[in-house]
């Protein structure tokens, strides 16, 4: 991109002047988006009185006795472990199934492969929220209501839309030589997709693996209907129980919510660029 | 060893012998058959048993009589019930057209902004997507402490400014607590369609903005006339995807004013009622799968002919550039 | 040594079989997690007099305990006996022919209660009683002695007195009533804590024969001295949630909470050093009948399918004796309807005390049955009512509108 030549024409004052202002619409933007997450963070630090009648003051960063509290009192602990092994099962598996719809839609001529695709992509469109009704009774009948598996089940296939899109697109622009080669050495189909395909889909895999992680991780609405059994709950759900716990005490649910959106918080400012490419990864294709 | 053909279609079956063929076949039928097994599953026999439940009439968990159009003839025009339904998609459709200008609106200046590659743009841009990554219950909780009638940190900041006056119950008020529910949506999500956006924005060619350039000194000019148009693919998704989460709205309102879209219902959607109708209101209600089976029903043909309608429409204004 | 093996082998394998044939292992399920404990006593106790029978105790959380209580007994696995809910929700179960109907011959204790607890477990459609009810829960105004003694207040006899107290509370600084409006079934919990005298019991009788409806001016007259009252009720307590309200009252910051009975276990653990006293708010003179609002929490059930019904039977009927209602009263602060139990908390003495001129917490027990529920109604027209968007004629109307739609009495 050449900066002269996109700035020459209308003369440098009114490009800086309108810099200037994009500058100006960008910090206060920021500051609006990061100030609620820093008084969040500080006031988990407080107590009552001190978020009542002080509530922007910089608070003693060593008091963490409310972070203690949510740790310690509550089952923060067991509902993040409930969040982890059901996102981590979830993206697991939708990688695997979605990797094997892709593989076989992009790789193979077949009767009905792009039926099969507009199968997968009209997944896409669907609210599944809505059929939750159904869901429940089809997760009741099936005997796993209240586990794990019942939310496993909906975000896996909930996931594979976007992965079997995601997947298909990127496995078809790679090359067929690797693959050709392997076939001519008698390598089985098989072993060509696991050591020769499989390695080159990681960068699509990943971008599949966020654009399905945040949704999962963050889910609301089908553990609240799916998990009664308090021991079950994931991070989200658990939290409406620890609020209404600690109802009266700012200090501590604040402590609480902090906690709470530390672990996405951490991974996303460490894998920034992915998380970005990766959630917007529908949108851009 | 034959030389590789050059027909690409019939590459791998001509090669292959007759036994291979249905080796083939079965593997491409072990690929398949998870995949599509858990979709029809757990995707479509839901959504059609939804479409059949909401003919029966229900007793708790147990399905009773067929009843017809019964359960849509209560939600869309027999009162109360219908008033509650038309009210809640007023609601949508307000959330929806104000999302559209402030979410979509702000998310295609600040897109701008970081286009210009700024000093600090870097850090811009991870602060604005920040929001998109935390779950709803955690922003709706804290907002909800943040609008606290007493302690909360926006009536303080008010008062702390001078401007006490405007100090309100946000979350109870008639005349601000949808605006406030909007708000924190739009401060949460702003972030997706800045990116979406930005991205579009980086695939113009540097050439056609320079050629464009040499042809017009406003800048307003060539956003509407070369830029616009050619991130339209952008837009159809930030467009589309905001009607879809617009109708589809529950947790926000769920974790910030409750189940019953307090208060009297200034803040009810389509997606809270429905909850309320399909699995009861603790303090005050009644469960009703046939009810709440038709609502889905509605409310799932409406998202699915409008989306795909409009899908439609702006890809075709893609293409027509 | 060897005859001692022998001994110990036989007398284990005796055991063993006589184990099994005897025992019969029952399952009670609840929606009271933080009751674990005393509930665990009071089986012990009764696995002491019928050595033949174990009950364990699972609970769930009680805001999703009705969708997996009618998910079990609707898939064939639900529990031998369980506490069910009242009124509306009670026959959601016990319309579904899930539960063992029970005479008085099953659980003599019944005999014993009164009417409205019986009618709180009794299926409409049949008559039958299908539950032994364990609580009744109290509308009336729960007050904060230490503030009321600092500004030399007295429990008022008049309503009149009642707004004079709020007034004095506010203007030494403090706020009045803790209450909000912003979670919608608080709405109707501070009618009738605050309008049950107001309005009077003769006004109650009539609604239950359904010779009234809701536009009748008495409770018209209610709705408009609650509109008045909530001049004294936070600034801005329109966004006030429940959590929000209970924070005001147990941290001392006010001086009032119009509300239920069953706040006061919650006060307390939040603020052990609060002086917690209660009164029926008063009607227009001093001679009008202080009347508090009381509904039943619900009761223990059978499942009518239960392998052992002889022995849920029995655990019923003990569900009914005071001995049980000793220890469920007393550990677990609550008022029981079993006849001849000793109350040793003097607040909850105080509480039966005020039970005894009541009238019914209306919407709760006789318009909770179909949709639109009175309960949906008057809470939202009452949350319109407060933020002056309505008048008590208009929220009145709309109430009895709503329940006309399915109800004939409210139809001419």
């Amino acid at each position: 991109m050449s900066m002269e030549s996109r700035y020459d024409k209308p003369g440098l004052l009114a490009t800086y002047g309108r810099d200037g202002l994009m500058q100006i619409i960008l910090i206060a933007n920021t500051v609006l988006m990061l100030f609620p997450i820093a008084i969040m963070v500080m006031s988990g630090f407080k107590s009552n009185i001190e978020i009542f009648q002080d509530p922007f003051s910089i608070p003693d960063f060593t008091n963490v006795s409310n972070f203690v509290a949510m740790a310690t009192e509550t089952a923060f602990m067991r509902y993040l472990l409930n969040s982890v092994v059901v996102t981590g099962a979830s993206i697991f598996l939708l990688l695997t199934l979605g990797l094997m719809a892709a593989y076989a839609i992009a790789r193979y001529e077949f009767w009905g492969s792009s039926f099969l695709l507009l199968f997968f992509m009209a997944g896409l469109m669907v609210p599944l929220k809505l059929a939750i009704i159904p869901l429940f009774i089809l997760f009741r009948d099936m005997g796993i209501l209240n586990t794990h598996w019942a939310l496993i089940a909906v975000y896996t296939a909930m996931g594979l839309p976007s992965t079997v899109f995601i997947m298909t697109g990127f496995i078809r622009t790679l090359p067929r030589e690797l693959e050709d080669a392997a076939r001519m050495d008698g390598a089985s189909e098989f072993r060509i997709m696991v050591s020769v395909m499989i390695p080159l889909c990681r960068p699509a895999m990943v971008i599949a693996g966020i654009y399905n992680l945040v949704p999962i991780w963050n889910d609301f609405f089908f553990p609240l209907v799916f998990i009664q059994n308090d021991a079950l709950k994931t991070l989200p759900q658990g939290m409406t129980s620890f609020i209404g716990e600690y109802a009266t005490d700012w200090g501590v649910m604040f402590a609480g919510l902090t906690l709470a959106a530390a672990p996405i918080t951490i991974i996303y400012i460490i894998l920034s660029k992915q998380f970005i490419n990766g959630m917007t990864a529908g949108a851009v294709k | 060893m034959p030389a590789p053909t050059l027909n690409g279609i019939s590459r791998t079956p001509a090669r292959t012998p007759r036994l291979r063929v249905s080796g083939r076949g079965l593997w491409i039928t072990f690929l398949l058959v998870p995949p599509v097994v858990v979709m029809a599953l757990f995707v479509i026999y839901p959504i059609f048993s939804a479409l059949a439940y909401a003919f029966y009439d229900w007793q708790g968990l147990a399905r009773g009589d067929f009843v017809g159009f019964a359960n849509f003839e209560k939600v869309l025009f027999q009162q109360p019930f219908a008033a509650t339904t038309w009210n809640a998609f007023k609601n949508n459709i307000f959330v929806f057209f104000a999302l559209m200008i402030i979410q979509n609106g702000l998310g295609f200046i600040l897109a701008y902004a970081l286009w210009r590659d700024l000093p600090g743009a870097r850090f811009h841009r991870i602060a604005v997507f920040l929001p998109v990554v935390l779950s709803t219950v955690i922003i709706g909780y804290v907002w909800k402490l943040f609008f606290h009638p007493i302690f909360g940190a926006v009536n303080q900041l008010l008062k702390a400014v001078g401007l006490g006056s405007l100090a309100t119950p946000w979350l109870g008020d008639a005349d601000t607590a949808l605006n406030a529910l909007i708000f924190v949506n739009a401060w949460a999500w702003v972030g997706f369609p800045t990116l979406v956006f930005l991205a579009g924005l980086q695939r113009i060619p540097s050439e056609i903005l320079d050629a464009a350039r040499m042809e017009t000194d406003s800048e307003l000019t060539l956003i509407r006339r070369v830029i616009w148009p050619l991130i339209a693919p952008s837009a159809t998704v930030c467009f589309v995807l905001l009607f879809i989460g617009s109708f589809n709205w529950f947790e926000l309102p769920y974790i910030m004013v409750g189940l019953d879209g307090s208060p009297y219902g200034n803040t009810d959607v389509l997606g809270l009622y429905f909850y309320r109708t399909a699995f009861g209101n603790q303090s005050a209600g009644i469960q009703d799968f046939g009810m709440g089976s038709a609502l889905a029903v509605l409310m799932f043909l409406f998202i699915a002919v409008v989306a795909t309608t409009w899908t439609i429409y702006l890809r075709k204004r893609e293409i027509e550039v | 040594m060897k005859t001692f093996v022998k001994t110990l082998t036989l007398g284990l394998t005796a055991g063993a079989i006589a184990a099994p044939a005897m025992a019969q292992e029952l399952s009670l399920w609840s929606w009271r997690q933080e009751d674990r404990a005393v509930y665990e006593e009071l089986i012990a106790a009764f696995e002491a007099e019928h050595p033949e029978i174990t009950v364990t105790f699972e609970a769930f959380e009680a805001s999703s305990y009705a969708t997996i209580l009618s998910t079990a007994l609707a898939g064939d696995s639900g529990p031998d006996l369980m506490m069910v809910r009242a009124y509306g929700a009670f026959e959601a179960v016990a319309g579904a022919n899930y539960l063992m109907p029970l005479t008085e011959a099953d659980v003599p204790g019944l005999a014993d209660m009164t009417a409205p607890a019986i009618a709180a477990q009794t299926l409409r459609a049949d008559g039958k009683v299908y539950g032994v009810p364990f609580a009744s829960q109290t509308m009336l105004v729960i007050y904060n002695k230490g503030i009321y003694e600092q500004l030399g207040l007295s429990e008022p006899q008049t309503w009149d007195e009642l707004m004079a107290n709020a007034k004095a509370v506010k203007d030494a600084g403090m706020y009045a009533f803790a209450n909000g409006t912003a979670t919608a079934w608080q709405n109707e919990t501070i009618v009738s804590a605050l309008t049950s005298s107001v309005v009077g019991s003769e006004f109650f009788d009539e609604i239950v024969a359904g010779t009234t409806d809701f536009t009748d001016p008495r409770y018209v007259s209610g709705l408009q001295h609650l509109q008045d009252i909530s001049a004294y009720f936070p600034d801005g307590f329109t966004g006030l949630d429940y959590a929000s309200s209970q924070q005001l009252f147990a941290s001392g910051m006010a001086a009032m909470f119009a509300g239920g009975s069953f706040e006061i276990a919650n006060f307390r653990a939040q603020n052990p050093d609060l002086e917690i006293g209660v009164f029926a708010a008063p009607g227009e003179a001093a001679e009008d009948e202080k009347l508090v609002g009381v509904f039943f929490d619900g009761g223990y059930a059978g499942n009518a399918t239960t392998e052992h019904p002889e022995a849920v039977k029995a655990f019923l009927a003990y569900t009914a004796t005071p001995e049980f209602g000793q220890v469920f009263a007393n550990k677990l602060r609550n008022i029981t309807p079993i006849a001849g139990v000793t109350l040793e908390d003097g607040l909850l003495n105080e509480i039966a005390e005020l039970n005894r001129a009541a009238v019914p917490y209306i919407m709760l027990t006789n318009f909770r049955y179909e949709e639109p529920s009175g309960s949906v109604l008057l809470q939202a027209e009452v949350q319109k009512m407060l933020a002056g968007e309505s008048t008590p004629e208009e929220a009145a109307e709309a109430v009895t509108s709503g329940i006309a739609t399915y109800y004939a009495p409210f139809q001419d």
